[in-house]
């Protein structure tokens, strides 16, 4: 497909002209300076020059007398920041949910979080915190010393299941045995049919990104790698990209593409887990078992080439912490070549079987249209025909050298969103394969320094669940002063929302994993 | 009476998993003891979706302060006698998360643990090895009994070196038509 060659800051202005000020080449392609009300033009003239105009995060800052807020925006070639600042005391600002309805819950976080209040987006309650935490405390605030903060004694009663006349809610969560994290959603059904969907994140919000200000980069790296347990490498991958742009350090070329087979090994191994955690959920649990047997080989890769076999632990500032020793390419070849056989009996089962197809086929169904507008990422937008790969588009590391094909399926359906997986574990093996055979020699790490120079930086790679981004805010130490993570499954929960209502209740859990949904990536 | 119902709990524990705000890591562990290479149901562990029939509590994460009151709920619910097995270092210490705003720190903040199972994730290996030691010492010292089930009594011998079954484990795994099969017997 041919990417599209709008250049959005020319749009812009020429649109609003000198109205705003334009910071080129400042966190991301350019840095949009705007006031209150203003960020709102901003917003309109990029969503009409550029129908794949979205929200990748939004980032609220503690300036001091101010609060800065930064709303990273992804068009369908570059990643441009638009910033606003609002006062302490009167911290409020207007909503952009009507222009980038996608933008509802990055709003609804830095309320939580930092206390700016979005007009016309507000929540009565916490949307991250916990329940009994105080109204009016705000952790990410620097004068606020979070640890110390006692908690309100007694939570809220929790709402139960009860009829509300002919509807009825059906609380699923925190612990339920169709979700293998701590998460409620609150389903009212009518009949069969689903009405609403209520979500409650925050069951695993542990402040991370507040924990990371107090320790040194080098630590954070390994902090920031536990904010998820499935797609690790990429977290640290992204962190250390954004700390070598701050650097301004150029990764050798060996360590790139010893990195890129981490994230590919990471990235099988993820796909492998949804495949199979989708066939459970739809009651197909030979389909579960077959798959999680075949991703044991991948894990012992995993193992081979790290040492460990959940946290690898391999990226570092400035390259990777260990070599790939030359005796082990035949074993992962070998590895990768058993894998490719056994793919055309699982596509087979996915075109052909007739349970699957039944539980998979127009459930769930997320027209193009809504892809964009709520901002998803990753497979479940490849699902809906987005063409948005962050490999493709921003190519990091060694992807701009390796020839691989974006996968883009139109159906828009769970069956779709899972084709988009089985075809990218293919192609990841392809791009391993061809990283094993182009592997550079030479050194694998440089050495970085300890004190980070003063500045910002984002940065966005493609996690297994879709774009990751990451930014940080540099004071001139060897601690950063800011540091924000917006991870894939928060932007794609908007299509689960909108796509659950109107279906059967029995086609919720098929629907929702079709996502891949990872709740400590949602709340860190 | 009583020597049949700790047999009967010794031989198929049911195991209920709780993930108190983990990253994952352990939970995949976990799940992985359930799939073809590591088969804990050979050991008649078996995972329960309910608090009410479980024996074993399998805790995982740092217990954030939003799941504190629910964990404590689901402990209450559990039937006794009841186990609590504290896995990986967050559920132990809180790990990479202490002091971080939003967890207690630890599963023993909240409720009594029997075990733990440290390590960053742990191998399904230690897990095993971990559960085995657990019920291990559950069940009381009878050497003169045991003689009577020598098929059922041999396992524990092996179980307490964890490494030792696995590579026999492992080969009938592989054969496909076999997976379906766990289910009704785990019933039983």
């Amino acid at each position: 497909m041919q990417k599209s060659k709008i250049d959005i800051v020319n749009e812009i202005v020429s649109k609003l002209g000198e109205k705003v000020q334009i910071q080129l080449g400042q966190l991301g392609k350019a840095a949009i300076v705007t006031s209150n009300g203003l960020h709102r033009d901003v917003f309109k003239a990029m969503a009409e020059a550029d129908e794949k105009t979205a929200i990748v995060a939004i980032t609220g800052l503690d300036l001091g007398a101010n609060l800065g807020i930064l709303y990273h925006t992804r068009t369908s070639n570059a990643l441009v920041t638009v910033k606003a600042e609002v006062p302490k005391e009167n911290p409020k600002i207007q909503t952009i949910t009507d222009i980038i309805p996608g933008a509802v819950f990055h709003e609804l976080e830095v309320t939580d979080l930092l206390g700016v209040i979005f007009v016309g987006n507000e929540n009565p309650g916490h949307f991250v915190l916990t329940d009994n935490w105080p109204m009016g405390v705000y952790p990410l605030r620097k004068d606020v010393n979070a640890n110390e903060i006692k908690l309100n004694p007694s939570p809220p009663e929790e709402a139960k299941t009860a009829e509300e006349g002919k509807l009825t809610k059906i609380i699923i969560g925190p612990q339920h045995p169709a979700l293998l994290e701590p998460e409620k959603f609150a389903i009212t059904v009518d009949g069969e049919t689903v009405v609403k969907v209520e979500p409650r994140i925050g069951y695993v919000h542990r402040g991370i990104e507040k924990a990371a200000e107090s320790r040194t980069y080098l630590q954070d790296i390994y902090l920031v790698e536990r904010i998820c347990g499935i797609c690790t490498t990429i977290h640290a991958c992204d962190f250390c990209e954004t700390v070598e742009k701050l650097l301004k350090t150029e990764v050798p070329q060996r360590a790139k593409y010893l990195r890129v087979i981490a994230l590919e090994l990471n990235r099988l191994h993820s796909h492998f887990l949804t495949l199979g955690h989708a066939g459970l959920e739809i009651g197909y649990e030979t389909l579960f078992q077959y798959f999680w047997r075949d991703r044991e080989p991948i894990m012992d890769l995993i193992e081979l080439t790290s040492g460990n076999r959940v946290y690898p632990s391999i990226m570092t500032i400035g390259g990777v912490r260990r070599d790939l020793r030359e005796t082990d390419i035949p074993r992962i070849k070998s590895t990768l070549v058993d894998l490719r056989k056994k793919l055309p009996f699982y596509r087979q089962v996915y075109e052909n079987e007739p349970s699957l197809r039944a539980r998979m086929k127009n459930v769930g169904v997320l027209k193009r249209e809504d892809a964009l507008k709520l901002c998803v990422v990753g497979p479940v937008a490849r699902g809906s025909g987005v063409d948005i790969d962050v490999r493709k588009d921003e190519p990091y590391e060694a992807y701009g050298e390796i020839p691989f094909k974006e996968i883009v399926y139109t159906d828009g359906d769970t069956w779709a969103r899972m084709n988009v997986r089985l075809d990218e574990v293919e192609e990841s093996i392809n791009i391993i394969e061809y990283a094993l055979d182009h592997l550079p020699t030479g050194p694998f790490r440089v050495k970085v320094p300890r004190a980070v120079p003063a500045g910002e930086a984002v940065n966005r790679v493609e996690a297994p669940r879709g774009e990751l981004f990451c930014y940080i805010k540099s004071n001139g130490t060897a601690f950063p002063d800011r540091v924000k993570v917006r991870t894939p499954t928060y932007a794609n929960i908007p299509a689960f929302l909108k796509t659950a209502i109107g279906e059967n209740i029995a086609d919720v859990p098929p629907n929702f994993v079709s996502l891949d949904p990872c709740f400590s990536c949602t709340d860190r | 009476m009583a020597g049949t119902v700790t047999w009967a709990r010794v031989k198929s524990p049911w195991v209920l998993h709780f993930n108190s705000g983990a990253c994952n890591g352990c939970d995949i562990e976990i799940v992985s003891l359930l799939t073809p290479k590591y088969d804990v149901e050979r050991f008649g562990i078996k995972l329960e979706p309910s608090p009410r029939h479980a024996d074993v509590l399998l805790v995982t994460g740092a217990v954030t302060k939003q799941c504190a009151e629910r964990l404590k709920r689901i402990y209450d619910q559990m039937p006794q006698p009841k186990f609590v097995v504290a896995i990986g270092a967050c559920a132990c210490s809180g790990g990479v998360f202490a002091g971080c705003y939003g967890v207690e720190g630890g599963v023993d903040k909240v409720i009594p643990v029997t075990a733990y199972i440290p390590g960053c994730a742990p191998r399904p290996e230690a897990l095993i090895d971990g559960v085995v030691k657990l019920l291990n010492a559950l069940s009381p010292p009878k050497p003169k009994k045991q003689p009577k089930h020598p098929k059922v009594v041999e396992a524990p011998k092996e179980e307490a070196k964890p490494e030792a079954p696995k590579p026999e484990a492992v080969a009938p795994q592989e054969a496909k038509p076999k997976v379906e099969e766990t289910k009704p017997d785990a019933k039983e």
